[in-house]
């Protein structure tokens, strides 16, 4: 069953005043299956970063359409299941991330003393009891990231969206976020995040999807990318041999 | 009920995040300040002491109010879209309207507590200073004139609060933002003495046709905030009538609608990229 589906996505962004557009993303088209771990990896300004926009209706393309559990990307009601950790995430710097779930709890109707105990729980899995009441401005940059993460999963969320979950992070962190990806993948969650940390997609996902220049070049399984293995690099895992490969045209 | 139970999370987070900014205190403490000192002033004019005293108070309240949408509104709201925390909140089952919404009422609830503060304040050392200087001093003191001209000034800044919104949604860029809200601020307290000024035709300042329809264009789409200025009326102790009152708290309400309206319109049509 699929969960989320890009259909024919095309996107311009305007360059400087002359009124001319770039493209960004070309008949971009792919479905997400409940329950896979969906990388999309490629270089930096592949376009990765903007399809998870439009998935999430913060861009609006300007062909095709994007969808989540059924419902448009443009309807809000998509969202109610879904947890979001963008790059560089930024919250609010004056508030603590306990202020932050709760924000999430009012907007999902959930019980005040529930959210406490939801929160108690989301926090102590991310490792950040100790920071439940500390102003977000006090945070260190992983700290700030684990703290977005925990906002992410907090409603139990069926869908799951990460863009660069592990960028900014020291190893314990990265391990941490895989670790945390791996638990929720098998607690059903479906899960599509975009990176350019190759081995990490190569460990954690089901699917991976390879983009440049706002195209979909290439699908492949962690499957197919072992037996494969044969005509990769030494010195490189399976994931970079085919990326180069890809890439290189 | 889901969509009120939205618009008043945001509204309740936009509110926290406002009241932790140091600088919130720092304009309430120095109004107190200003106040103590309307106190003191006011004692060089024994005729006028209740007028010096309300007006300098009164102007306290209504400068603080104002300042809430320059410094606390424009950055809270264009911080948001800049730093991209405005993803926290849409990651939400949250519509742009309920954001747009939830963000006014975040604004409206601090102006508000801030503004509420300051009357509060101003009506207790009024009555302090009415035991402090002889009686009769005070005998056109009316509470209840002070109160509708706090209550004006306070709608005053919540039209101002849409505008802002309204401008934050055009432009992606907060020094923008704050320029355009000047203007309205600026437009919207000396339009109608323009109008006043053009009307008396007075020899040797002649003012062109074009000026003439460019002021009366400024009339209808800037807000008339000169209008809610009650101030004279609650130091003079004169008397505020009440159907002026709701006229202006129509004319408040519509051009509030209409603001922000136009800003959910428009940030329907934004890329949050």
């Amino acid at each position: 069953m699929s969960i989320i589906s890009c259909e024919n996505i095309e996107k311009y962004y305007p360059e400087g005043f002359s009124g001319r557009k770039k493209k960004i993303l070309t008949d971009l088209s792919f479905t997400v299956r409940q329950g896979d771990v969906f990388g999309i990896v490629g270089p930096n300004g592949a376009g990765k970063s903007t399809t998870l926009k439009i998935i999430l209706d913060f861009v609006r393309p300007d062909k095709g359409k994007a969808s989540i559990s059924g419902h448009p990307a443009r309807s809000h009601t998509s969202h109610r299941h879904l947890g979001f950790l963008p790059e560089n995430p930024s919250l609010y710097r004056h508030l603590t991330v306990t202020d932050h779930l709760l924000f999430a709890a009012r907007t999902a109707g959930m019980p005040r003393g529930e959210a406490m105990r939801r929160a108690d729980e989301i926090l102590c899995t991310v490792d950040l009891s100790h920071a439940a009441h500390i102003p977000i401005s006090r945070f260190s940059k992983g700290m700030t990231q684990r703290g977005a993460l925990a906002y992410a999963l907090f409603l139990k969320p069926e869908v799951l969206i990460l863009d660069e979950p592990m960028s900014g992070l020291d190893p314990l962190g990265r391990q941490l976020v895989i670790d945390i990806i791996r638990e929720s993948h098998q607690k059903g969650t479906t899960i599509l995040f975009c990176s350019h940390i190759l081995t990490d997609v190569e460990r954690i996902c089901t699917q991976i999807a390879i983009m440049d220049k706002g195209w979909l070049a290439a699908f492949t399984t962690p499957q197919e990318l072992q037996q494969r293995k044969d005509v990769a690099k030494p010195e490189m895992s399976p994931l970079e041999s085919f990326f180069l490969e890809v890439i290189a045209g | 009920m889901n969509a009120l139970k939205t618009i008043w999370a945001i509204g309740l987070i936009s509110f926290q995040e406002g009241l932790r900014r140091r600088i919130i205190y720092g304009v309430v403490l120095a109004s107190l300040l200003f106040m103590s000192f309307a106190v003191l002033i006011s004692g060089l004019f024994m005729r006028d002491i209740v007028k010096i005293m309300l007006d300098l108070s009164l102007s306290a309240v209504s400068v603080s109010g104002l300042l809430v949408p320059f410094i606390v509104g424009i950055t809270l709201l264009s911080g948001d879209m800049e730093q991209r925390t405005i993803y926290t909140i849409l990651a939400q089952p949250v519509s742009r309207a309920h954001y747009i919404l939830g963000k006014y009422l975040g604004f409206a609830m601090l102006t508000s507590l801030i503004m509420g503060i300051l009357t509060g304040a101003t009506i207790v050392t009024v009555w302090g200073s009415s035991h402090l200087y002889a009686e009769h001093f005070f005998t056109s003191l009316s509470f209840s004139a002070i109160f509708l001209s706090s209550l004006m000034s306070l709608l005053a800044v919540l039209v101002l609060n849409s505008a802002m919104i309204l401008w934050c949604c055009v432009t992606t860029s907060s020094f923008l933002a704050t320029l355009l809200t000047l203007a309205t601020y600026l437009i919207g307290q000396t339009v109608e003495d323009i109008i006043r000024f053009i009307s008396l035709h007075i020899a040797g300042a002649e003012v062109s046709g074009l000026v003439q329809k460019t002021v009366q264009v400024a009339l209808y789409l800037f807000p008339n905030l000169a209008a809610f200025d009650f101030k004279q009326q609650a130091a003079y102790g004169l008397p505020i009538p009440l159907h002026e009152v709701i006229l202006l708290g129509i004319y408040g309400a519509a051009y509030i609608t209409v603001m922000l309206l136009l800003a959910i319109v428009i940030f329907n049509k934004r890329d949050l990229a």
